[in-house]
């Protein structure tokens, strides 16, 4: 009997420490994910700036809505300033050209990669042979 | 309010702060997830907060009553109610127009033509999806599933939470329920398995999903007699690419939202389009409807325990209210009629081929593996084919369109417009993800959760940027918002 008592009084120990466990993982997870939110917004308003210039502009008219709008406009055109349009312009130009590309363009970059394997394999070919004679 | 976009971005930080900063509190931050979930729902449409407030109040109430009467007669009546309740909300605001309609025609046609009572009745957002939550509480209550909650707090909380509240999943109450009373968890796998599905799910929508509307499915299906039968066909396989890009992207946004608020959901989809049967398919399709439809329509109906004529019956009446689910339209109702009558059928025939080959029959070997291994190849593109003809009755806004669409499979000498390099590289790309380990993103997500929150916040933020960088302007709203 009293080695039962025990045994309970160990189980609610164990539900106290895993609870404790649980707080404290809960509260480091929490930490964590805030800051990685955190990181994600501030890289989002530092590349993604032209974003929040096209939604701010569908805000109604109002002397608070155009403050938002007039500070969104000068961030964007800091980091515009900065540079920092210019990955995203890239990766739009890059899938632009990919939606324009019609079946010749596809069939005429695959011929280039075969000639150019086939290049690369004949210079191999040939250092090769170099080596061996 | 839509998940890819600023105001949600804006709306989720705050709640996350401040749902969290409450933990300590759990009553007070359920009230906190409960306001943000109306004010969620407000912001498509206030006038129907009463409605969805009508509606948990009408099955809170019935759930409390199951639980307190003794009498068995009693407690099915009263579970019957609620549902009739609940159905006729939801019959009035999704049905009316289309029955109206119907029957005016029916009237036209016999020559009886009369004034009907016509109004402009507009369809509250997520409606088929609250009503069907309310049921399954009722019913969970009903038959010992779930325990009838006390607190209206956490009813209005399981039926309205933001991220399952206007396109699924169709969370249960004996799934949901618990894990209000328990104290609320974050741990390193939520957040790992949050980051994935949210950016999964960001990627399916935006750039798969919303290429292939625009530059493939929507101007073949507006004019499907302008096009040749090469467009068609792509067409129809983008569609089956751009469905499941749309509502699997929702469903995967819901869920990593709901992991990041510490609540775990249950998944939706399963690679459907490697299913080798129709059958196989419905177990991996919006497996929070069909689940839904087995346990509370299917079963009740008598299942497969009646004899076969039943369960062929009860297997078609299934499906085609689940296709009257999706949409007021005659379109939809072939859509479920046609699922139901090819899953009966696939079910007769596998029982006749099992009488002529019984199986494991075959001792094996190199010849066995090789028939099975052909005959699941042949199951997949045969089931595809099958899901994608279903498919042109469910886009197509009429009969007449899904008609001068099949009718179009006839001119193969036309050139193709829409077949792009770009387009069939989306289709080979999804499709390509339904061939992968089941267990992809569990790794994935197995790997990210160890990340330093610096680099998760990079990864976040990076994959975010990236998704928006190569999506197309401007911001389509889900399919499912209109069931």
């Amino acid at each position: 009997m009293l080695d039962l008592l025990h045994h309970e009084r160990d189980d609610d120990e164990y539900a106290e420490e895993a609870q404790a466990l649980q707080e404290a993982e809960t509260r480091r997870s929490v930490m964590r994910m805030s800051f990685a939110l955190v990181v994600a917004a501030a890289l989002l308003l530092a590349f993604n700036s032209q974003s929040l210039v096209t939604w701010v502009n569908g805000f109604e008219v109002g002397p608070v809505q155009d403050t938002i709008v007039s500070l969104a406009a000068r961030w964007n055109g800091q980091m515009e300033e900065q540079g920092l349009d210019a990955p995203a312009k890239t990766v739009r130009g890059e899938v632009n050209e990919a939606r324009n590309m019609d079946w010749a363009e596809v069939e005429r970059w695959l011929e280039n990669e075969q000639a150019r394997s086939r290049e690369g394999a004949r210079l191999l070919r040939g250092m090769l042979s170099e080596d061996r004679s | 309010m839509l998940f890819p976009t600023i105001e949600f971005g804006i709306f989720f930080l705050i709640v996350f702060a401040v749902s969290w900063a409450m933990r300590g509190a759990p009553e007070l931050r359920k009230f906190i997830l409960l306001g943000a979930s109306y004010f969620f729902y407000g912001w498509w449409d206030w006038r129907f907060l009463g409605l969805l407030f009508l509606s948990t109040l009408i099955n809170y109430l019935a759930g409390l009553a199951v639980a307190h009467v003794r009498s068995e007669g009693l407690r099915k009546f009263i579970v019957g109610i609620a549902v009739v309740a609940g159905l006729s909300i939801l019959g009035f605001f999704k049905y009316y127009g289309f029955f109206l309609t119907s029957f005016a025609t029916l009237l036209e046609t016999a020559g009886l033509e009369r004034d009907l009572p016509f109004m402009q009745v507009i369809l509250p957002v997520g409606i088929s999806f609250f009503t069907f939550q309310g049921i399954s509480y009722v019913v969970d209550v009903y038959r010992g599933h779930a325990t009838a909650e006390k607190s209206l707090l956490n009813v209005m909380l399981y039926i309205s939470f933001f991220p399952q509240l206007v396109a699924g999943p169709i969370v249960r109450a004996a799934d949901f329920l618990p894990q209000l009373h328990r104290a609320p968890a974050l741990t390193r796998a939520h957040i790992g398995v949050g980051v994935v599905l949210i950016l999964s799910g960001l990627a399916k929508k935006m750039v798969i999903a919303n290429y292939l509307a625009t530059e493939l499915v929507d101007p073949v299906f507006f004019d499907p007699t302008a096009v040749g039968a090469l467009d068609l066909l792509i067409g129809v396989y983008g569609y089956a690419v751009q469905i499941y890009c749309d509502f699997s992207g929702y469903s995967d946004i819901a869920i990593g939202v709901a992991a990041l608020l510490g609540y775990r959901f249950l998944e939706n989809f399963d690679q459907p389009y490697r299913a080798s049967s129709l059958q196989d398919f419905w177990r991996r399709w919006h497996i929070s409807l069909s689940t839904w439809l087995r346990d509370y329509l299917y079963v009740p109906l008598g299942g497969n325990r009646y004899g076969e004529a039943k369960t062929y019956r009860n297997l078609f009446l299934t499906m085609f209210l689940g296709g009257i689910w999706h949409g007021a339209a005659w379109t939809f109702v072939f859509w479920g009629t046609f699922h139901g009558a090819m899953l009966a059928v696939e079910r007769y025939a596998r029982k006749k081929l099992d009488e002529f080959a019984p199986p494991h029959s075959d001792p094996g070997g190199v010849m066995t593996a090789f028939g099975n291994g052909a005959q699941h190849i042949v199951g997949i593109v045969w089931t595809f084919h099958l899901v994608c003809f279903a498919w042109i009755f469910f886009r197509a806004d009429s009969f007449s369109t899904a008609g001068s669409y099949l009718a179009g499979f006839a001119r193969w000498s036309e050139p193709s417009q829409y077949v792009t390099p770009f387009a069939v590289g989306l289709i080979v790309l999804a499709m390509f993800f339904q061939f992968t380990p089941r267990n992809l993103g569990r790794w994935l997500a197995q790997l990210i959760q160890w990340l330093p929150s610096p680099m998760l916040g990079l990864l976040l933020g990076g994959g975010i940027w990236f998704i928006w960088a190569v999506a197309p302007e401007g911001v389509a709203p889900f399919i499912y918002f209109q069931f």
